[in-house]
């Protein structure tokens, strides 16, 4: 009974809630006359047969209810005395009698409605106390089981305590009623009649479970009846990850000690009235949970060892584990469809894989950095993918995982270009079609692009040999990806350019992925090397293939030059081959120089009278000649023995801009080169050489007064440079006693070499402990090694070495950006003034652009580079900043 | 040379060429430099020639260049107003070599220096501004002051246009 019910029976009392005072049995209702009837005896009238009957009534109301009251104290077991004969007959009365139906009565004033009052007062009074106790506070994790146990116990007690005078003293009456109500009505008399009063006590009974169910903190109960589900689940699949912070016992859990409790503690639940939605609602919840918990705790583990996917087990324990607790519960509970179907199994099943794919996607990054250890995860990803949203979903995440770890100043070039890999072989296997790859690489690819060393370090990694000849693998440095290496050693296969899609046998056919882009070509090609080489627009990445292509030819050992061949065979297959004649040239000139080098020197030792084997000469069809010295000198202090010099000569068209210091070569060289040039002159008809001293490689033998030393793939600047300390012509050879010194000055008017290039040629002498600085940039030969074995020297050597390492590093073959933009700085000058002259005031970004427009051979340098030439125009007067990047012309 | 039938990329390559050669050898008083990203017409700057009338002072002209150069002249017009026998009021010139005597191995540069030396040394046999002709021979201070007074700085010209 509601609290507003209660306050309106305190004010107007209604009988079935004020019977406490009973009629006293020994006043009879006398009546009344009504107006205008004579006055008369008590049994006059038909009004007097009403008053008896009220008055019978009410006497047996008050004989019942007496009978019925429930003990007014907390302890609500004491057993209940057998019906007298009045009240049986009191009973009869007013449950199948006369007394049923008192006019205007509501059906709450019948017997059956007063006694389930009472009951809820009963309840209200002794019983709620307990339970509330129970429930008051927050019931910690470890106590649930304890707590829902306690209160289904108290409830239980209850329950049966008010069913039993129900059952006793009420259902007789009721079924007496119903019989001799239905006597004439029905030939199923029983079965009607059993009706009438099963509905009769579950109405009862389902009026005392609400006031249960009422009287517990509803949030409260449902929480912790989850919990107890949750935990079962758990102890019940063994899980050792749980979200509730519960430490699962290191003991094997009694499992089905677990599933009696629970199912016992569900059944009695459900008997006092605890179990319906909200049971339900809680136990909808725990499975929500369990799921969770059951991946997290098995599956969110990746199969590393055998690679394969967890979803086939997921899915069987979905439908084996999950399922047949599920069914349990829905029993105990007294569901109405207690068989899971196959429909909802499959639901349940893709809940589960939606949940591994996303904790998957959260982790994706490091599946691609280990690829391809964490195939299994993959496979788990592919399963994920066919679900709705999950493309999205692992494209968004994925992208943002890639571009906070990986697009960052923090990683090397090297670094990226290995995920990349990694990404293209990863989600090659993921989705073959290559659509989800283009979307998450996209942004990786730009970023690629836009880092100086990406070309550089692709082309260099494709031309190194990972093995050495032992088949094992050479350490690499950090420039250099191990990754594309392996990639180029790997057989290649040439695509088909067969077009499935008319291929009709083709029994693996599929569609292709609705989310593909309108450009989305297909490709079969699993080629990693394939997205490396066209991450460029083919022109910038053949210009700078030209370059890498050009430097490494030239420092290549390899005589057969096989790498070399290979990696432009393959190019040629990949970009098409006219654009790649540039790269044809350089191979071919690299290869002839070695023939024409060969006829040469024999033609030059069989005039030195010396013999050799000779290899048939063939005419190069070069057409401008650009010779590179190689040469292998050794510089004694007595007289020299025989030097040999071998020219590398490439066509100066097709090479990319190469250093071209120019210094004077030791003479004996020089007269070398003269002779070698007039010999390929007669074989190559007139056609001139010109040398390029910078480049080249030579082999010295140093000898000193105390040892012999051989230095290999010296620079020729670097040999000039020790040449000029033999004593020249009218010099003394002693150098006064002292060996000849040289000052840094000196050594630039003889050779006439830049002092930079001189500088760094002493730093690498000093280096080696062959020079000696004596005093301010005069040098000296270390003759003795012994004699200068001091911590200064050493020290001073040591600094030299590592400045020269430096140094060397800085210097390659093929011009450096730096170098261009200090050669052409004029040209590019020049231009800026043009521009600001003829087309009025620019910003500095216009400027970049026409000048990425114009200048012939294009303008690689970004904006930093034009302001540091706008500002150095201003310094020379040429050019006025206007503020905000605007610059106009010097008037 | 392959006599072409000049395709536009060959005028771009050819331009480009003659852009490079400005650029890597200029001319001091002399500045060119493409208006438009095909190349096709640009805008060049001359300074007056000392002891002219024109001393210090810059002018600008604009070439149009026809899908025909360099075996065609391109068109030439002064942007700054000039006060010249041989222009015209709206900057057309009158220079043999810009028509019939026109030739494939002329070039940006020796165009600009033709009309720097024009500036010098007008033709006065065939002006196309009589007026002028007849001061140059007669008033020179007059015509002095009727260039000064149609000449306009390029910041002026800059800021008519704008």
């Amino acid at each position: 009974m509601d609290h507003a019910s209660l306050v309106f029976a305190s004010v107007f009392p209604v009988p079935s809630l004020s019977h406490t005072t009973p009629t006293p049995v020994a006043t009879p209702d006398l009546g009344y006359t009504a107006p205008g009837s004579s006055f008369g005896s008590p049994f006059a009238g038909t009004s007097g047969a009403e008053q008896h009957h009220v008055a019978k009534r009410n006497s047996a109301w008050s004989t019942a209810t007496r009978f019925l009251s429930l003990p007014r104290d907390a302890n609500y077991t004491g057993l209940r005395t057998r019906r007298t004969r009045d009240v049986d007959d009191a009973l009869n009365y007013l449950l199948v009698g006369a007394g049923k139906t008192p006019d205007g009565a509501k059906a709450e004033e019948g017997l059956v409605g007063w006694y389930t009052n009472e009951v809820r007062l009963h309840y209200a009074k002794y019983v709620r106390p307990d339970l509330r106790e129970l429930w008051e506070k927050e019931i910690p994790l470890s106590d649930t089981w304890e707590t829902l146990e306690e209160t289904q116990r108290i409830l239980d007690h209850a329950q049966k305590f008010y069913l039993h005078p129900f059952d006793e003293h009420i259902v007789p009456f009721l079924h007496q009623d119903a019989s001799n109500m239905t006597i004439r009505v029905s030939r199923d008399a029983d079965t009607v009649d059993a009706g009438l009063v099963e509905a009769a006590k579950s109405k009862f009974q389902r009026d005392m479970q609400a006031a249960f169910s009422h009287s517990l903190p509803s949030k409260r109960f449902s929480k912790t009846l989850s919990h107890v589900l949750y935990d079962a689940g758990c102890r019940l699949f063994r899980f050792y990850i749980r979200q509730d912070g519960v430490q699962p016992s290191a003991a094997p859990e009694d499992t089905n000690g677990v599933r009696a409790r629970m199912t016992t503690l569900l059944v009695n639940l459900q008997g006092v009235g605890l179990g319906g939605e909200m049971a339900q609602k809680a136990f909808a919840h725990s499975m929500d949970k369990i799921i969770d918990t059951f991946i997290g705790s098995h599956y969110t583990k990746v199969d590393w060892f055998s690679k394969a996917s967890v979803v086939p087990s997921m899915r069987n324990w979905v439908e084996n584990g999950f399922r047949p607790l599920a069914e349990l519960v829905l029993k105990c509970l007294q569901c109405q469809s207690t068989n899971v179907d196959s429909t909802q199994m499959k639901q349940w099943q893709e809940m589960a894989l939606a949940r591994l794919g996303r904790a998957r996607v959260e982790n994706l990054f490091d599946f691609v950095i280990n690829w391809d250890r964490s195939l299994g995860a993959i496979l788990d990803l592919k399963e994920y993918l066919k679900l709705d949203g999950a493309k999205e979903f692992l494209k968004n995440h994925f992208s943002r995982q890639v571009s906070r770890r990986l697009l960052h100043q923090g990683a090397t070039t090297t670094y990226i270009l290995n995920v990349y890999i990694s990404i293209i072989r990863a989600f090659h296997r993921l989705e073959p079609k290559g659509v989800l790859l283009q979307s998450v690489a996209r942004p990786i690819r730009r970023y690629l692009k836009d880092r100086e060393d990406t070309a550089r370090i692709i082309i260099s990694s494709l031309l190194i040999d990972i093995e050495d000849e032992k088949g094992k693998n050479i350490p690499l440095n950090g420039e250099l990806s191990y990754e594309i290496a392996s990639e180029m050693a790997k057989p290649f296969a040439q695509p088909d350019n067969v077009d499935d899609e008319f291929n009709w046998n083709d029994m693996n056919w599929q569609p292709l992925p609705h989310d593909a882009s309108p450009e989305y070509k297909k490709s079969k090609i699993e080629d990693v090397i394939y997205f490396l080489l066209t991450l460029w627009d083919r022109e910038d990445f053949i210009n700078e293939l030209k370059n890498i292509f050009g430097d490494h030819l030239l420092r290549c050992q390899d005589p057969e030059f096989q790498l070399e061949i290979r990696l432009l065979e393959l190019i040629k297959m990949r970009l098409g081959e006219e654009k790649l004649q540039a790269c044809e040239v350089m191979l071919r000139d690299v290869l002839e120089s070695r023939r024409i080098n060969d006829a040469i020197r024999t033609a030059a030792e069989s005039s030195n009278r010396r013999e050799l084997i000779l290899q048939t000469p063939r005419t190069p069809r070069s057409k401008a000649l650009r010779p590179r010295p190689q040469k292998s000198l050794s510089i004694s202090s007595a007289s020299p023995p025989a030097l040999a010099l071998n020219a590398q000569i490439l066509s100066s068209f097709f090479w990319p801009v190469l250093r071209d210091d120019d210094f004077h070569v030791p003479a004996e060289i020089l007269s070398l080169q003269k002779d070698y040039e007039s010999r390929f002159e007669r074989i190559k008809g007139m056609r001139k050489l010109r040398w390029m001293n910078a480049l080249g490689e030579s082999r010295i033998t140093l000898e000193f007064e105390d040892r012999t030393e051989e230095f290999e793939h010296l620079a020729p600047w670097q040999v000039s440079v020790i040449y000029a300390f033999q004593p020249q012509p009218g010099e003394d050879p002693s150098g006064g006693g002292k060996g000849i010194s040289r000052t840094i000055t000196q050594l630039e008017e003889m050779l006439e070499m830049d002092e930079s290039l001189v500088k760094q040629a002493i730093a690498f002498w000093i280096g080696k402990s062959v020079l000696r600085e004596t005093s301010d940039s005069t040098y000296i030969v270390v003759e003795n090694r012994s004699s200068t074995d001091n911590p200064v020297d050493s020290d001073a050597a040591a600094a030299a070495k590592e400045l020269a390492e430096v140094q060397a590093a800085q210097t390659s073959t093929v011009k450096s950006q730096a170098d261009l933009l200090s050669e052409k700085k004029d040209v590019y000058m020049s231009f800026i003034v043009g521009m600001l002259t003829n087309q009025g005031n620019m910003g500095v970004a216009r400027i970049l652009m026409m000048m990425r427009m114009m200048v012939q051979g294009g303008f690689p340098f970004a904006e930093e580079e034009v302001k540091a030439l706008l500002v150095e125009l201003e310094g020379k007067e040429k050019v006025v900043g206007l503020g905000g990047d605007v610059w106009s012309i010097k008037k | 040379m392959a006599l072409s039938n000049g395709s536009a990329a060959n005028v771009a390559s050819r331009l480009q060429k003659e852009l490079m050669d400005i650029m890597t050898h200029p001319t001091p008083g002399i500045t060119a430099f493409p208006s438009s990203e095909n190349l096709t017409t640009w805008t060049a700057t001359i300074d007056g020639p000392t002891g002219t009338p024109y001393e210090s002072l810059v002018f600008k002209l604009n070439f149009e260049f026809p899908s025909t150069y360099p075996y065609s002249p391109p068109n030439v017009t002064f942007k700054t107003p000039i006060y010249h026998p041989n222009v015209d009021f709206s900057g057309r010139i009158c220079l043999d070599i810009l028509k019939d005597k026109w030739s494939a191995v002329y070039n940006i540069g020796t165009v600009l220096l033709s009309l720097q030396s024009l500036l010098g040394e007008p033709n006065n046999s065939s002006p196309l501004n009589g007026q002028a002709a007849e001061l140059w021979d007669k008033d020179m201070d007059e015509y002095k002051r009727l260039v000064l007074a149609r000449h306009k700085t390029p910041e002026e010209l800059d800021a008519d246009a704008a």
